[in-house]
């Protein structure tokens, strides 16, 4: 599966919309750590779920101290 | 005096050692060997010393001081300890508010006598292998200081392997207690997910993290896993179970458990002595059937990008407003995790599910696995880059690769040092289906009583010590 995004374009603009600020030595390290993540995702997102498979959350609609 | 938690417990309950002396011997080993191996960030004396007097006090009263009385034992650095800032191996940490009470396992130890002595070294966050911390120092290996302790609970793993405590704890996200096990040639416990209360720890990913103990014997193991058991409604994810003492059932052998080797994914990716060692185990426990885990290195990739999310949004505050006080060796991994895109982690919580369904059919076979716990031994600090069969891997981050596909389907396992090997210490990982850390306890005990697992004594550190 191709890479979802090309990191060099994607990382300073999602980094901006979240108001995180990136150093030009931090960008660079990010855009090959994000290029790493990308990776690693395309194997999980090439990996195909039924629909009825869901998520195995631990929610309980309480504060989660409930007996 | 023993450096294993039951045997000094058995001293101090009959009256051999007070515990003030354990204690007391306990700090001029830190004080002496702590220095070769960078394992402690803090030495908690005048509190150990109240303690190990207040243990002292109860035998001497004839009240009973607790199953694991004066045994002294110290904490990764992210566990609460009453009065001192969490730092989680972290510098933005340490202008924290110092920590109103000690975490709940710290408290569950300490009501069954330990002696709490102090708080461990670590990767930044618990977001690495190799406890290279850029801010406290890497900790040192102490079968060769030159060497990584492995991590991220490195500093739990080394002062256990170097003897300055019986026993330690840590956390285990993606093999956090497992891989420095291993690499330190100790014996390591990841329970299940949601066994034990992480009330009162500094979470990492906190859909897969979980705490659990370092000793030098599985009895060691399991004495203090018992002691850490039970429900505690502070973690939401901490399951509402009974206590399932361990402890009672060790020595009860194979008899009707179904063992089997990890095949496929978990004997490819690493060095040929890794799985000869692992080979050497199961051939002494008679183990021919191999399992395949199913879409294992998926499961791999999966905790990563869950890791990497959970991990961000943890931090998110302080990557916006103060990046450049983070770990050069964790910055720009967090700042990535920030910026996944959605899809990229409900895909991978989904296929968690699809994943631990699989997992059970296959547990419905066979009780307990056998597979390797790291790729290759400890590497010496400073190296980035790894050749495994002719790929460069990175050296730190590869150390992962058959830890993550496991925890991150909440499995227990028991990471246990494989005998007869050297110099460099490996290990092996016991693991059993969810809830079941009795069989993988039970097991590494036949394996330890046969002799295919042991925890070796350091033998360059004597300069030091």
């Amino acid at each position: 599966m191709a890479e979802p995004v090309d990191p060099a374009q994607y990382v300073p603009r999602a980094a901006a919309l979240l108001g995180l600020p990136l150093t030009p030595e931090d960008r660079d390290n990010v855009i090959g750590a994000f290029a790493v993540l990308a990776r690693v995702a395309g194997v999980v997102m090439a990996f195909p779920l039924p629909e009825e498979i869901v998520a195995a959350a631990a929610f309980t609609p309480d504060d989660g101290s409930a007996p | 005096m023993s450096i294993r938690a039951c045997a000094l417990a058995g001293a101090v309950r009959a009256g051999e050692h007070s515990a003030v002396e354990v204690v007391q011997k306990t700090l001029a080993a830190i004080a002496a060997g702590n220095g070769a191996i960078n394992a402690f960030t803090a030495v908690t004396e005048k509190r150990a010393l109240a303690e190990a007097a207040a243990v002292d006090a109860a035998r001497a009263s004839g009240r009973d001081p607790g199953p694991l009385a004066g045994v002294p034992f110290a904490v990764k650095n992210l566990y609460d300890i009453a009065g001192l800032a969490t730092i989680a191996g972290s510098r933005i940490d340490r202008d924290r508010a110092p920590a109103a009470r000690d975490a709940a396992l710290v408290r569950r130890l300490v009501g069954a006598g330990a002696v709490l002595v102090g708080a461990l070294n670590m990767d930044e966050y618990a977001f690495g292998f190799s406890t290279e911390n850029s801010h406290y120092g890497a900790t040192r290996n102490p079968h060769d200081p030159t060497r990584i302790a492995g991590g991220s609970s490195g500093g739990s793993a080394a002062a256990v392997a170097a003897s300055l405590v019986p026993l330690a704890l840590g956390s285990d996200t993606n093999g956090s207690i497992r891989v420095p096990a291993a690499l330190c040639g100790v014996f390591g416990l990841r329970p299940t997910y949601g066994r034990l209360s992480r009330a009162g720890l500094r979470l990492f990913a906190a859909s897969i993290d979980v705490g659990g103990p370092f000793g030098r014997s599985v009895e060691d193991l399991a004495i203090a896993y018992d002691a850490l058991q039970g429900p505690d409604r502070d973690d939401p994810a901490c399951a509402a179970r009974d206590p399932e003492p361990t402890l009672p059932e060790l020595r009860r052998g194979l008899d009707g458990i179904r063992l089997a080797v990890a095949g496929g994914y978990f004997e490819s990716q690493g060095t040929p002595e890794v799985f000869a060692a692992v080979e050497r185990v199961s051939s002494a426990l008679g183990v021919s059937q191999r399992v395949a885990l199913p879409a294992a290195g998926v499961a791999r990739a999966a905790a990563m990008i869950v890791t990497s999310v959970e991990g961000a949004e943890l931090h998110l505050p302080d990557l916006i407003a103060r990046a450049a006080e983070f770990d050069p060796k964790t910055r720009a991994r967090f700042l990535a995790g920030a910026l996944a895109p959605g899809v990229w982690y409900a895909h991978a919580q989904r296929f968690r599910r699809w994943y631990c369904k699989e997992l059970t059919a296959l547990f419905r076979t066979v009780d307990v696995i056998l597979a390797p716990a790291t790729p290759y031994p400890a590497f010496p600090i400073g190296q980035a880059v790894m050749e495994v069969g002719g790929q460069k891997l990175p050296a730190a981050g590869h150390l992962g690769v058959y830890t993550q596909p496991l925890s991150f389907a909440g499995l227990p396992v028991v990471a246990a040092p494989i005998a007869g090997i050297g110099p460099l210490p490996l290990g092996v990982q016991i693991v059993a289906a969810p809830w079941r850390e009795d069989l993988a306890l039970r097991v590494a005990a036949a394996a330890e009583a046969i002799g295919a697992v042991a925890s070796p004594s350091p033998t360059k550190l004597h300069d030091a010590r």
